[in-house]
């Protein structure tokens, strides 16, 4: 699988954005945008429109499940997987019903990393080619 | 008795003490017994005073009539036992004679004895001050497991913080050593720069491992650990336990072998905490056993329960040590046979999930060598 699209990292830690950078790479070219907070996470989404989002849930200035809500009030088929350092059974479950498409756990290894991101992007861009663009449902 | 052997008396000095006596004399009697060990006395004439002033005087002993108008001591002694349950004041009561009936229904009323009268002044304020200094101590433990309990759960959730806010760096470090010591990808590292690398990925693992059993514990500690009990295959559960753990066990010349499964399709457990004991078994078995052994898991089933043993070929739990096994930091004089390293906690978080499950855990020595573990989880009746 190559995946080439646009994916908005947002983590408050900058070595977690440095790690799955990295991560990401592996999966392909992907354009990586970075923001250190969910209100620069939602700003940046407005202005860049990514592919994919990925989510820290604690966060200052404004947390991931604020930035979710907000993000998918911008646009209803965005897709965010949530990043969490612990399954926080609670906080999935909610961000599942605010419309999160998955969560990942940061403390993951990088091979197993890299192959649940794998999955998680080849089950919503198609396995093969892995698009620049949206997803075909998306409007 | 000789003055100067007698023991020295704690400080009744404040202690409260309520009169409940409908006879004037009586009260005057007692008062004039106990006044000199200072103190503090309350008098009231009937039960139903003796329960009202008892919530506003909070006394820390109660000395009370059994036949007074209204209602009886013994009323007196139920209704207040029924308010006020263990934190109530031991109650004496006042005997005309030390009636044998009347000491029982007493003692039954939740009385802790009785004083006869006539009073002798020394037996009097002897029975008084035994109760007296058993309230004291009761309070000073009271307190006392009120501070260790709340110590403890600030050192859980210190604990908690510190595991946690470790987890994410350390995870890191670990990652970004991984990218740096494989493929090249990043950039051709010499052999000794890939031999740094693989160091800071190692002990970055080993301490990623330490601080998730230290979270564990604190998760578990702090009465935390919920179990999610789902139909699941054990079958299944073993199987991947065993593939994955023969990747590391490999690399000591190990291998993990699985072997005569006898299991019901499937179990009301959860999965992935019974896959941690699992684990945490096999690595153990890896970790104590000499390079090049073979590790063995099996798994059988009763009408009652089903039972997972995990069987190495390290040297045995010397049999003085086998009760430390699965306590918190517990470590015997086992060391791991390859420099690996071991915080002490696994086996006391297994303990505490399988008896969670409501099962059982324990470790016997083979008399052939080698060490037994095995966990059984009752099956439903």
């Amino acid at each position: 699988m190559k995946f080439n699209g646009k994916v908005l990292l947002t983590d408050d830690e900058a070595h977690i954005r440095k790690f799955l950078g990295l991560v990401l790479k592996r999966l392909g070219s992907p354009v990586i945008i970075e923001a250190a907070n969910g209100q620069e996470a939602v700003a940046l989404y407005a202005q860049h429109s990514p592919d994919l989002v990925l989510m820290d849930v604690n966060m200052p200035v404004l947390d991931g499940v604020q930035a979710l809500t907000q993000i998918r009030k911008i646009d209803p088929e965005a897709l965010v997987i949530m990043l969490t350092s612990l399954t926080n059974r609670q906080t999935v479950e909610q961000c599942a019903s605010l419309g999160a498409l998955d969560y990942l756990r940061k403390d993951l290894p990088r091979d197993e990393m890299i192959a649940q991101l794998t999955q998680i992007i080849g089950e919503c861009f198609g396995p093969e080619d892995a698009a620049t663009t949206k997803p075909a449902t998306a409007p | 008795m000789n003055p100067t052997v007698e023991p020295q008396k704690p400080d009744l000095q404040g202690r409260k003490v309520l009169i409940v006596d409908d006879d004037r004399l009586n009260l005057r009697i007692l008062a004039r017994i106990l006044k000199p060990e200072g103190l503090i006395i309350e008098q009231v004439y009937s039960g139903e005073d003796a329960i009202l002033q008892y919530a506003a005087f909070l006394p820390d002993l109660v000395l009370l009539d059994v036949v007074m108008p209204g209602i009886s001591g013994f009323e007196t002694c139920r209704t207040l036992k029924a308010r006020y349950g263990d934190d109530l004041a031991p109650i004496i009561f006042i005997t005309a004679k030390a009636d044998a009936e009347d000491v029982v229904e007493g003692l039954a009323a939740g009385g802790v004895d009785y004083l006869p009268k006539p009073f002798r002044g020394r037996e009097a304020m002897a029975r008084l001050r035994v109760h007296l200094q058993n309230r004291m101590l009761n309070e000073e433990q009271k307190k006392l497991v009120t501070q260790l309990s709340s110590a403890n759960t600030a050192k859980n959730k210190l604990l908690g913080m510190v595991a946690h806010d470790l987890r994410n760096p350390l995870a890191t470090v670990r990652g970004l050593a991984e990218f740096l010591k494989d493929d090249g990808k990043e950039g051709k590292l010499t052999a000794d720069q890939i031999d740094l690398v693989e160091n800071i990925y190692t002990v970055s693992q080993s301490m990623l491992e330490m601080v998730n059993e230290l979270l564990d514990l604190s998760v578990i500690e702090s009465g935390e650990l919920k179990i999610h009990p789902k139909p699941v295959s054990l079958a299944d559960v073993l199987e991947r336990s065993v593939t994955l753990n023969n990747i590391n066990a490999a690399k000591k010349g190990s291998h993990i072998e699985l072997k005569s499964v006898d299991l019901p399709a499937q179990l009301n457990i959860d999965g992935p905490k019974i896959k941690q004991v699992v684990d945490n078994l096999i690595t153990n078995a890896i970790k104590f056993s000499p390079p090049n052994s073979a590790v063995t898991v099996e798994a059988s089933q009763t009408p009652q329960d089903c039972t997972v043993a995990v069987l190495d070929n390290g040297p045995g739990i010397p049999e003085n040590e086998m009760h430390k096994l699965f306590k918190d930091f517990s470590q015997t004089s086992v060391a791991p046979t390859a420099g690996e390293k071991s915080t002490g906690l696994g086996l006391a978080i297994c303990r505490k999930i399988i008896e969670a499950h409501g099962g059982t855990i324990r470790a016997d020595n083979r008399a052939g060598g080698g060490c037994t573990f095995m966990f059984s989880i009752p099956l439903p009746a």
